[in-house]
C-alpha cells in the first residue's frame, strides 16, 4: 500500500475524514477514490460517496476483486442509508460471495446484514429472518454485533414480540458500547425508545387510550376482536383476515368496530366508506353491495346484521369488539408511518414499501407536504422524503474498509 | 525465471498497537518497523520490541549505516535512531504513491506502488536519478549481494522478486502464500529477508535462496 493511501486511510479511521480528503484529494488512482468515497458519505455527501465508489469500484484492477466487492458493499451501504431500495441486491450479493471465497469473512457479514436491513425495510420479514437465521453473531466484532441485535430486534418489534426486542436492543446496547460509535449507541437507544412509546390507541366502546407496543403485543391473545387501522387487518384469536387491500370494506368495520355494541346508521357508513356527504339512492345500493362483501369476508370472525337505521357488528366467539388504530391519526397515516423512521425515502421506495403505486405515494407525499408534515430535499430521481425536523441522516454508516488485504 | 514458493523461517507478532506494518529495515543488529505512527527496533533474535521511535512512517523504511530514512504521506524523511529526531526530508518521487524504500550505493529506491516503478533519487535533493518499470505493484525495495529485490502485492497475490536492475526483467520469484501480502522488504545482508505484512501485525523472515558463489556484500 503506498504512503498517502497509508496516511488517508489511518486519518479515516481515526475518524477525520477531512484529514483524509486532505491527502487524497488530487488522486483519482482506485484506493484513493475508494477512500474519498467513504470520506465523502461520513461527510454525509452520498450522492458524491456513491458516485466515487462506482468509479473506484471499476479502477480497481482485475487481482483486486476484494477491494473490489468492498466497494460494492460500501454503495449498498450509502444507497440503504439513503433508501434507495431499489438498489440491485444481485451486485450485492456477488460481492459478499466474492468476500467470502477470499476469506474476508467480517465484510462477506458486513454485506449480509445490508440485505437483511433493506429487507426488513421493504416489510418482507420471513426473508429477513431467514437470511438472519443463517448469521452467528458470535466471532463478529461489537460494530457488527450491534447490526446484528438491531435486526433482531426490528423484525421483532414488527412481529409484535416484544420479549425478545427488548432481549436484543440489550445485547445491542452492550455491544455498541464496546464498539464505541457513539453514532451506533444513538441508534440503539432511539430502537428501544420505540418500546416506551405508545405503539397505537385503544379504541373500546367510546372510550379511547394509548397503547405501549407489549400491550398491544398482550391484546393478541386475549378473545378480543381487533379492528386494526394500523395493518388494515381483522383478527381474532389467531384468525386474520387482511382488508389492506380492500379499504372501503375496511373504512365499514372499523366504523362498526368503532360504535359496538351499537349500530352505526346507513348514512354514516355511506360517508366512511365513500366519502359522500349525502347518501341517495344509488349511495345505499352500493352500501348493500359492500357489506354483502363484508359479510362474507368477516364469516369466521363476526356477522354483519342489519338493524332498523343501519348495521351492527355481531361477534361470532369474542365477547368484546376493539379498534386498535395510530397513536395519531391523520390522513396518509401509512406513508408517515414509514416516514417516522428519520431516515429519508424516495418516493419510489415508499411505493414499494406500502405496495402503492408510485402515484398514489406522490399525490400522498404533496398533500402531507402542504401541511408541512412532511419535507423534500433534492431534485428529481434524487428527491428524497422525510418527517421535519431533519434529524440528519444516520452516523451508522460502517462502510468496509476499502484497502487490499486485512 | 525461476518460481518457488517463499519459505517463511520466522514470525514475529502481533505487535501491541500495531494494526499493520508498512516498511522495514535492517541496520545489522534490529530490524525497523513502520507501523504508522512510530518506527519500532525490534530483536530478531528474542522477538522484542526494543525501541519507538515517534515518527509518521507510512510506508517505506530505510537505513544508510548512520540514518533511518521513512516515507510519510508524500516525503522522505531523515532520521536520527539515537534521538530519533527528522533530520531533513525530501519530497518522495511518487508524490505519496511510494511504497517500498531502500538504501544502495549512496542513492534512495524508491517503489511507487500502483505505477509499476522504482526510482533511483538522489538522498540530498530528492531528484530521481533513473527509473525502472516493473509489471506488478511495487512494494518493499532491497539491494543484497548486487541482486535487486522488490516485493509485490496486488489484490491477494503477494512475491519478491529478483529482477535485472537495467530492464526490470524478472529473474526469481518467491510466493507468498494466498492473502499474506507484503508491504516492507529488507535483507539482512545473507540468508535472509524480511517483509512487513501490510494488513497484520507481523513482521516475517523469508529464506533467501542459495547462490552458487556469494558475491561481494552490498
Amino acid at each position: 500500500m503506498d504512503s498517502l493511501i497509508t496516511a488517508a486511510a489511518r486519518a479515516l479511521a481515526a475518524g477525520d475524514p477531512l484529514g483524509a480528503l486532505n491527502r487524497v484529494a488530487l488522486r483519482d488512482d482506485a484506493p484513493a477514490l475508494a477512500l474519498r468515497g467513504i470520506a465523502m458519505a461520513q461527510l454525509g455527501d452520498l450522492v458524491r460517496a456513491k458516485a466515487l465508489l462506482r468509479s473506484a469500484a471499476r479502477a480497481f484492477g482485475p487481482r483486486e476483486a476484494v477491494a473490489r466487492a468492498r466497494c460494492v458493499v460500501a454503495e449498498a451501504e450509502i444507497a440503504l442509508v439513503s433508501r434507495d431500495l431499489t438498489w440491485p441486491a444481485k451486485a450485492l450479493d456477488a460481492a459478499r460471495a466474492t468476500l467470502e471465497a477470499h476469506g474476508d469473512r467480517v465484510n462477506a457479514a458486513h454485506a449480509r446484514y445490508l440485505e437483511v436491513r433493506r429487507l426488513l425495510l421493504i416489510g418482507r420479514l420471513d426473508q429477513a429472518e431467514h437470511l438472519l437465521a443463517d448469521l452467528d453473531p458470535t466471532p463478529f466484532p461489537p460494530a457488527l454485533r450491534t447490526a446484528h441485535e438491531l435486526v433482531v430486534a426490528g423484525i421483532a418489534m414488527r412481529r409484535l414480540r416484544t420479549e425478545t426486542a427488548r432481549a436484543a436492543l440489550t445485547r445491542a446496547e452492550d455491544a455498541a458500547r464496546r464498539a464505541g460509535i457513539p453514532g451506533l449507541t444513538a441508534e440503539v437507544e432511539s430502537a428501544a425508545r420505540i418500546l416506551a412509546t405508545p405503539a397505537a390507541r385503544l379504541m373500546a366502546r367510546g372510550m379511547e387510550r394509548p397503547l405501549l407496543l407489549e400491550e398491544v403485543e398482550a391484546l393478541q391473545t386475549t378473545s378480543v376482536l381487533v379492528v386494526d387501522a394500523c395493518r388494515h387487518v381483522v383478527r381474532n384469536a389467531g384468525t386474520v383476515v387482511s382488508l389492506a387491500r380492500r379499504p372501503v370494506l375496511f373504512a365499514l368495520a372499523r366504523a362498526l368496530a368503532e360504535a359496538w355494541p351499537g349500530d352505526v346508521p346507513r348514512g354514516t357508513l355511506v360517508a366512511r366508506a365513500f366519502r359522500a356527504k349525502h347518501a341517495d339512492e344509488s349511495h345505499r345500493a352500493r352500501l348493500r353491495v359492500e357489506v354483502g362483501r363484508l359479510r362474507a369476508t368477516l364469516r369466521t370472525l363476526a356477522g354483519v346484521s342489519a338493524t332498523k337505521r343501519g348495521f351492527v357488528l355481531v361477534p361470532r366467539h369474542a365477547g368484546e369488539i376493539v379498534v386498535l388504530a395510530r397513536p395519531v391519526e391523520e390522513p396518509h397515516a401509512a406513508v408517515l408511518a414509514f416516514l417516522a423512521d428519520g431516515e429519508s425515502w424516495s418516493s419510489s421506495a415508499l411505493a414499494l414499501a406500502l405496495g402503492a403505486s408510485q402515484r398514489t405515494v406522490q399525490r400522498a407525499l404533496d398533500a402531507l407536504a402542504a401541511a408541512d408534515k412532511v419535507q423534500s430535499f433534492g431534485r428529481g430521481r434524487a428527491r428524497r422524503w422525510m418527517t421535519p425536523p431533519v434529524p440528519g441522516f444516520t452516523t451508522t454508516l460502517l462502510l468496509p474498509a476499502p484497502l487490499p488485504g486485512d | 525465471m525461476k518460481r518457488s514458493a517463499a519459505e517463511i523461517l520466522r514470525e514475529y507478532g502481533p505487535f501491541p498497537g500495531v494494526d499493520r506494518v508498512h516498511g522495514v529495515t535492517y541496520d545489522g543488529q534490529n530490524v525497523w518497523f513502520a507501523a504508522g505512527d512510530t518506527l519500532n527496533a525490534l530483536d530478531p533474535e528474542s522477538g522484542k520490541t526494543l525501541r519507538t521511535i515517534d515518527v509518521a512512517a507510512h510506508a517505506g523504511t530505510a537505513f544508510d549505516g548512520q540514518h533511518l530514512f521513512q516515507i510519510a504521506e508524500d516525503r522522505i524523511q531523515k532520521i536520527d535512531p539515537e534521538t530519533g529526531r527528522v533530520l531533513t526530508t525530501i519530497p518522495a518521487p511518487g508524490g505519496g504513491g511510494d511504497s517500498g524504500l531502500a538504501w544502495a550505493e549512496g542513492t534512495l529506491w524508491v517503489g511507487v506502488y500502483r505505477d509499476r516503478k522504482i526510482h533511483q533519487v538522489d538522498p540530498e535533493t530528492g531528484a530521481i536519478l533513473r527509473t525502472i518499470e516493473t509489471s506488478r505493484f511495487v512494494t518493499g525495495v532491497t539491494w543484497v549481494d548486487g541482486e535487486l529485490w522488490h516485493g509485490t502485492w496486488e489484490g491477494d497475490e503477494s512475491d519478491l522478486r529478483h529482477i535485472d536492475p537495467r530492464t526490470g526483467e524478472v529473474l526469481e520469484r518467491l510466493e507468498m502464500p494466498l492473502g499474506v501480502g507484503v508491504s516492507g522488504l529488507e535483507s539482512d545482508g545473507h540468508d535472509q529477508f524480511f517483509c512487513g505484512d501490510g494488513s497484520r501485525s507481523k513482521v516475517r523472515a523469508v529464506r533467501r535462496p542459495k547462490r552458487a558463489s556469494t558475491g561481494s556484500s552490498r
